[in-house]
């Protein structure tokens, strides 16, 4: 597949405009579902989906195919997307994360009760930026911790810690909606 | 030796199926023997499961011609001066023509924005004489001629009309123009006849010519 995507990322850089329409096919949902899962707002992700596109089409010839494409556009939408947010003036750049005890009873039952998706969306919600991309990340685009490190810019060590984090609130999150008898 | 948070960071990457080698090992061999952690990873590969059976309504084809559009307009104005000035191009000079092509394209939206703004009298029978002009919008980047023109309803969804234009056999290949005209045309593999007869039956489509 990354193949194919680095046989259009050429094709692109010598001006190809079907090549481009044919990585966009490919890969604009997954960026579009990412873009949305931090901004939660569809008409700006829609913008902001439209310029990362534009971006390739203008840097395809930076692109040196050391990284998977997926991973070379995802970065895009990474940046752009914390730039939308810092204009919004509600960017969190810390990884500073209160400590939380680990009393979840099964984070698995609260699965099996049903309105799984209800659950997870309101709990991914109330994750910080940083911990919702890289589980958004890990579980819709399936990446290693190391593409993640590469969208994000950061250490393999942080995706790590944020994930370690990411993952304790998010069963957490889960469990008390059960335990609550939230619909 | 890895801690039990080591290997709690990891498991996500297990639930995903891209841990290997010795961390997948070390993992492996800690499932074996801790029924919380077997029950932390069948909780997230719940998690995962759900989160990838979302449903996602993307911009689709209608995206894309946008991204078409706009790729067109800046290859325009990149060759441009180029032409003009027999491939030497000050830089200065070029700014100050990007600078220019702002300012008329950005009092050609406000223009579009507001119909009757600043219009001279004859404008409109300038626009009726020029049709082709006013609403061509761009052409994708295939060439292709449109075989059909269509508006399509204000409240149909892209999910709808991706779906239509895959069962027509048809696809976006200029559009939206000014007035919201949209260009389609035959795949290789579609019909003329074929494709009118289902663009004709569709509810989103609210004009075929």
């Amino acid at each position: 597949m990354d193949n194919d995507h680095k046989f259009l990322m050429t094709r692109i850089a010598g001006g190809d405009r079907q090549a481009l329409a044919a990585l966009y096919r490919a890969l604009e949902r997954p960026v579009y579902r990412f873009i949305t899962s931090r901004l939660n707002d569809p008409h700006e992700a829609n913008d902001i989906l439209h310029e990362v596109f534009m971006d390739v089409w203008r840097s395809a010839d930076r692109f040196e195919g050391r990284s998977k494409v997926q991973t070379w556009i995802f970065g895009i939408a990474y940046r752009k997307s914390i730039d939308v947010m810092r204009k919004r003036g509600r960017m969190d750049l810390t990884d500073e994360t209160f400590e939380i005890v680990d009393d979840s009873p099964d984070a698995a039952t609260c699965l099996a009760a049903g309105q799984e998706a209800e659950h997870v969306r309101h709990c991914l919600e109330t994750l910080k930026d940083d911990h919702k991309s890289a589980i958004t990340l890990a579980f819709y685009q399936d990446m290693t911790y190391g593409e993640i490190a590469e969208v994000a810019g950061v250490p393999e060590g942080t995706i790590k810690t944020r994930i370690f984090h990411a993952k304790k609130l998010l069963m957490r999150c889960l469990s008390g909606r059960v335990e609550r008898g939230v619909a | 030796m890895m801690t039990r948070d080591d290997l709690n960071a990891l498991l996500p990457f297990h639930a995903n199926g891209t841990l290997a080698g010795a961390e997948r090992a070390a993992l492996d061999a800690a499932l074996e023997t801790d029924a919380d952690l077997r029950a932390d990873l069948a909780a997230l590969c719940a998690i995962r499961d759900t989160m990838q059976a979302e449903e996602t309504q993307s911009p689709g084809e209608l995206g894309l011609a946008r991204l078409m559009r706009d790729v067109e307009a800046e290859s325009r104005t990149d060759m441009a001066p180029t032409a003009a000035n027999d491939n030497v191009v000050p830089i200065a000079r070029l700014r100050i023509w990007q600078v220019a092509a702002a300012l008329v394209l950005a009092v050609g939206l406000g223009l579009n924005m507001m119909p009757d703004a600043g219009r001279a009298p004859d404008m409109d029978a300038e626009m009726s004489e020029a049709p082709a002009a006013a609403e061509q919008g761009f052409a994708l980047a295939s060439g292709g001629a449109a075989d059909f023109t269509v508006i399509f309803a204000p409240d149909a969804t892209e999910a709808a009309i991706r779906a239509l234009l895959l069962e027509a056999g048809v696809e976006i290949t200029s559009g939206p123009s000014a007035l919201g005209l949209y260009g389609l045309g035959l795949l290789e593999s579609g019909r003329d006849d074929a494709a009118r007869s289902v663009l004709a039956a569709s509810e989103i489509i609210d004009d075929l010519q």
